[in-house]
């Protein structure tokens, strides 16, 4: 079966839209698991709220950062294709 | 019926908004200096970060007050004890803890500033007859030259100040885990494998602290530029599937608009500060 219609432009949204739900379903495990363990925690010792709020934006903003490098190869692989 | 605004937003591509204005800079000037729309953006959001703490000084700081005393007091203590001190020593928040703050400061201006339409767009819309510049949101934080010159002034500082601090060798034994063996013919290939892992680590703190604030940004623009523009985009500038451009793009757009401004700009910010800071803080104290 020929494929017509532009399939270049199709494998291309494709990729990218490929592989940034892939790229976001570890971090998207990973934020969750953040913000659970530190409910967990300040539900433990709600003295040490503060310190674990700022840890928890920390560890927040690194794990969120992965989704970027997998959209970010995701526009390469897109852009260069 | 074709609305103009909506004619102008089927022609919109979002990855050229933030590429496009390179090509075309207000002033050409040699040697890449050019000012572009990213320069302006970087004045704008300097202005503001050093103008505002100077305006709640000017005004007179009071014993009881006011909410905009309030504010700054709030942000100063956040950048004080959440951001410097989680990684500087007591040694370096003298010389350092000026860095951190101004980073921060500088670069929540610079996200913030990029949440607020501007007339810097590259084409002109004809908007009943009238050509006005399309107003647009842009972050000069969305380029990977700015957040990558930040970041290349933290490595820097890093390793200059872990060398004045330890002196060349001390630093260098400082990236090795604790726990090594002694250096011997034995040992040697596991202490070479460790040496270079560690140096890659630190060469790739580079790419990840720049590119997180980088694609935040971006991503973040894109998402609300896309949302917006599904209006338009869908029907090619006509309200074709209304339902869904309407009552879908809009309200996401609006709804990842008010999580990026609120939310996303100051964590970036508060990130890109605080990790600065631990890295110099580890480079000064290698084992605190």
């Amino acid at each position: 079966m020929a494929l017509d219609g532009n399939v270049e432009n199709a494998a291309k949204a494709l990729e990218l839209g490929l592989a940034t739900g892939f790229g976001a379903i570890g971090p998207g495990v990973g934020v969750g698991f953040i913000f659970g363990k530190t409910i967990e925690a300040v539900g433990r010792q709600p003295e040490l709220r503060g310190q674990l709020q700022g840890l928890m934006w920390l560890g927040f903003a690194l794990t969120e950062a992965i989704v970027f490098y997998a959209l970010g190869m995701a526009f390469v692989a897109f852009s260069i294709a | 019926m074709i609305l103009p605004l909506l004619d102008a937003a089927s022609q919109f591509d979002p990855v050229a908004e933030f590429t496009e204005f390179v090509s075309n800079p207000y002033v050409d000037l040699p040697l890449g200096l050019d000012i572009n729309k990213a320069v302006i953006y970087i004045w704008m959001a300097g202005i503001l970060a050093v103008l505002l703490p100077l305006i709640v000084i000017r005004r007179g700081l009071k014993p009881r007050p006011g909410a905009v005393q309030t504010t700054a007091e709030a942000v100063y203590d956040l950048v004080e004890n959440q951001v410097a001190r989680s990684g500087l020593p007591e040694e370096g928040m003298r010389t350092w803890f000026p860095y951190v703050a101004t980073l921060f400061f500088f670069i929540w201006m610079m996200n913030l500033i990029g949440f607020i339409p501007l007339p810097f767009g590259d084409h002109e819309v004809d908007l009943w007859g009238l050509q006005v510049p399309q107003f647009q949101i842009y972050a000069a934080t969305a380029n990977l030259s700015v957040t990558l010159a930040l970041t290349l002034m933290t490595f820097f500082i890093q390793h200059i100040e872990g060398i004045r601090y330890n002196g060349v060798i001390g630093y260098l034994k400082s990236w090795m885990p604790s726990g090594l063996p002694a250096f011997s013919v034995k040992s040697a290939p596991l202490i070479i494998l460790i040496g270079i892992i560690e140096v890659i680590s630190q060469l790739v703190r580079i790419v990840s602290l720049s590119f997180r604030l980088f694609f935040n940004l971006l991503a973040g623009h894109l998402v609300i530029a896309v949302f917006l523009a599904i209006a338009a985009l869908l029907g090619g500038g006509q309200l074709v599937f209304w339902p869904v451009q309407i009552l879908i793009g809009l309200p996401m757009g609006v709804a990842i608009f008010a999580l990026e401004a609120t939310l996303i700009a100051g964590l970036q910010a508060f990130i890109f500060a605080t990790l600065s800071a631990i890295y110099i803080g580890g480079a000064i104290h290698p084992d605190h």
